[in-house]
């Protein structure tokens, strides 16, 4: 039968087991025997926490994209250790070792690269992913812009960080010029109703408090969705009821012709003014990224959306700025291509 | 049924503590990084000697600071889960009977999702405040158990498929109410909680929570591992446990919060981890019989093992980048409930 020292004996097999994973977590909780490098210091991340690093950041690990860009944009490639799947400006970025996706990245594969600093956005990465470096004592470092002007300001301060202070301020100067550039042009005309398309099916754009909104602002265009959602999913009856003049998708030219050529045969899709007149704007997924292309990505939208302000200066002149253009291989071809067969404003008839 | 030794009790779960010890080994070597076998054995010599300063290996900190908390967690969710599982097929006498099939652990996820979004208004004390989402989960499971329990009787009795579809029914609206809080709650960022909905191990635990997990699930297995004898009559009928001296509701209440215990403490570490519950006591009691003196601490440890390999899948198969657990589990896991359930209609 079932005695005692049956259970007793039970009891403990499981006790083993459980002491034993406590022991360990105890032992793990004793900080490991470090020698202590030289500098620290603590400087406050763009989600308001305080975080310890080192003076001088030599292992750099970045978590997305447009972080990725933003390294090399500062000319700090060399120390950049890792970045993810999707790092793929330049193209220099996708040699780099790769984590694991932004959502998921592979946290052993970070640790292996012995970082001295983690790079996150917090409109990209999850909050358990800095959580889990914290656990471990990799410090990580969250930008967090909502805003063109705080992408701006977020650069300058990652150079500060980084200890690029001077090509950081160089930057955000250039990027300051040529938006500003871009506002003086646009700043007398209309400005055009847009929706920002994300994704077709289901059709998501963008909300009121995205660095997207804002970079729209300042090309000249006003997103006629108003949402406190970022990626708010949005019903196509109520794109037709606001009826927008222009439809704007950040995609790669060819994805994008192929795209607006289905819209314009699909129901609902048709009815509306900017898809029977294809007033369609395609500029590059810089769009997307907190980074310092966008004011790339703002200029090509403007030029889209308002061509009589540029009619003076051709197409090509924003070749000559740094970071380069956004359409990797043939970015001269493609930037006509779009400028050809997308905007066609003195013609459509939703243009006012 | 074969009257149970001690001796068989301590020979099963010897051979089942080898084989989670294997798999652990395994599992500590396989991952992102490539770790040598020597340089795995020397660490964990260093950690069984209490000598953590000693390990200078590049990858000692991975092995012993990311993969076996992680593993460890992985033995807990899965034990406590695989119990939990034992404790409501033993409960509601129904062999199919599992926290995820029943909705309790979208019940227990509810339930530490509202926590979550009151945690920040309650001001609470800490020690409190890291109790407060697994207290969530528990009475998020505990409610879901009692109204399966409510909807799957017909004519006062249990009935197998009302039951189950009562739990299939509820598990469906309370993740439509989770998708609903998801997307309205504008402002705070919940993208993470999406991917923890599937079941998830990637995220360390905070220190605090190890310990309410740690003695949370040796306290409810030991107190379901008392009932164990009166759950084996209670198999065959309430009223012929009665009979035969069972303490009916008492058993029925430390066996009914025990498992919501365990089931709310695995969900809120871990999310909705599915099938392990149910498949893992149906292989351990076709292998050591259906007595739950041998099957609670043999379904623990083969629960243990099942999570420790679908996590170290999970984390392995697309690396650097890594899969749900839940996707792993469920993708064995649903195709064996399929040929369990059509086997026991035929």
């Amino acid at each position: 039968m079932f005695t005692d020292s049956t259970l007793r004996a039970a009891a403990a097999s499981s006790l083993v087991l459980v002491c034993t994973s406590a022991a360990i977590c105890a032992s793990q909780e004793t900080p490991p025997a470090l020698q202590t490098p030289p500098a620290y210091h603590q400087v406050t991340d763009e989600i308001g926490r305080t975080i310890r690093v080192p003076e001088n950041i030599r292992r750099i690990v970045s978590l997305a994209p447009s972080l990725t860009e933003t390294i090399y944009a500062l000319g700090l490639q060399d120390r950049l250790v890792g970045d993810t799947d999707y790092c793929d400006f330049p193209p220099e970025a996708q040699l780099k070792t790769k984590v694991g996706g932004a959502i998921n990245p592979s946290l052993e594969a970070i640790a292996a690269l012995h970082p001295d600093l983690v790079l996150v956005t917090k409109n990209l990465n999850r909050l358990e992913t800095v959580q889990a470096l914290a656990s471990i004592g990799i410090p990580s470092y969250a930008t967090d812009p909502h805003t063109v002007d705080a992408i701006i300001a977020s650069t300058e301060r990652l150079a500060d960080l980084l200890g690029a202070p001077e090509t950081g301020t160089a930057l955000a100067k250039d990027m300051e010029r040529r938006i500003a550039a871009i506002k003086d042009r646009v700043a007398p005309l209309p400005l055009r109703s847009v929706l920002f398309v994300v994704w077709t099916d289901p059709l998501i754009s963008i909300g009121k408090d995205t660095f997207i909104a804002d970079a729209l602002q300042h090309a000249g265009a006003v997103s006629v969705i108003d949402s406190s959602q970022n990626w708010p999913h949005i019903n196509l009856e109520e794109v037709v009821r606001l009826q927008p003049e222009f439809l704007v998708f950040a995609e790669s030219a060819d994805t994008a012709g192929h795209t607006t050529d289905t819209l314009a045969g699909l129901p609902g899709w048709r009815i509306l003014d900017a898809v029977k007149h294809r007033c369609f704007a395609v500029i590059s997924d810089a769009v997307n990224r907190p980074a310092p292309r966008i004011a790339s990505a703002i200029e090509e939208l403007a030029r889209q959306l308002h061509p009589e302000a540029f009619a003076d200066t051709p197409q090509s002149d924003k070749d000559n700025t740094s970071p380069a253009p956004p359409l990797s291989t043939q970015p001269a071809k493609s930037s006509l291509h779009l400028a050809r067969d997308f905007s066609v404003p003195q013609e459509c008839a939703c243009a006012r | 049924m074969r009257p149970i030794t001690l001796q068989r009790l301590i020979l099963q779960c010897g051979i089942l503590a080898l084989i989670l010890f294997a798999v652990v080994v395994v599992a500590l070597k396989l991952g992102a990084v490539p770790v040598s076998l020597y340089g795995l054995c020397r660490d964990l010599i260093s950690v069984l000697l209490r000598q953590t300063s000693q390990i200078s290996s590049d990858y000692g900190m991975i092995v012993i600071d990311i993969r076996l908390p992680r593993i460890l967690l992985a033995i807990v969710v899965g034990a406590s889960l695989s119990v939990a599982g034992t404790s409501f097929q033993a409960l509601l006498r129904n062999p199919l009977a599992d926290p995820y099939v029943l909705g309790v652990s979208m019940g227990a996820a509810l339930g530490a999702i509202l926590a979550l979004i009151a945690e920040p208004h309650l001001a609470l004390p800490v020690w409190l405040a890291a109790l407060f989402t697994p207290l969530g989960a528990f009475l998020g499971a505990a409610a879901t158990i009692a109204a399966v329990y409510l909807l799957g009787r017909r004519e006062g009795q249990i009935d197998s498929a009302t039951l189950l579809l009562a739990g299939i029914i509820s598990s469906s609206f309370l993740s439509a109410i989770i998708m609903f809080l998801l997307t309205t709650l504008a402002g705070r960022d919940f993208r993470g909680l999406v991917f923890w909905l599937m079941g998830d191990l990637s995220s360390p635990l905070q220190p605090s929570l190890r310990w309410v997990l740690g003695i949370g699930f040796l306290i409810a297995t030991g107190a379901i591992y008392t009932t164990a004898a009166d759950l084996n009559l209670l198999l065959a009928g309430e009223k012929e446990a009665m009979h035969l001296g069972v303490d009916v509701r008492r058993v029925r209440l430390v066996v009914y919060i025990s498992a919501s215990i365990l089931t709310g403490l695995a969900v809120s570490v871990s999310g909705a981890i599915g099938y392990v519950g149910l498949l893992v006591p149906h292989v351990m009691r076709l292998l050591f019989g259906s007595d739950h003196r041998t099957l609670l601490p043999t379904a623990a440890f083969g629960g243990a093992i099942a999570v420790v390999i679908a996590d170290t899948l999970a984390r392995t198969v697309v690396a650097p980048s890594e899969l749900p657990v839940g996707a792993m589990t469920a993708l064995v896991g649903a195709p064996l409930f399929i040929y369990l359930l059509r086997r026991r209609i035929a």
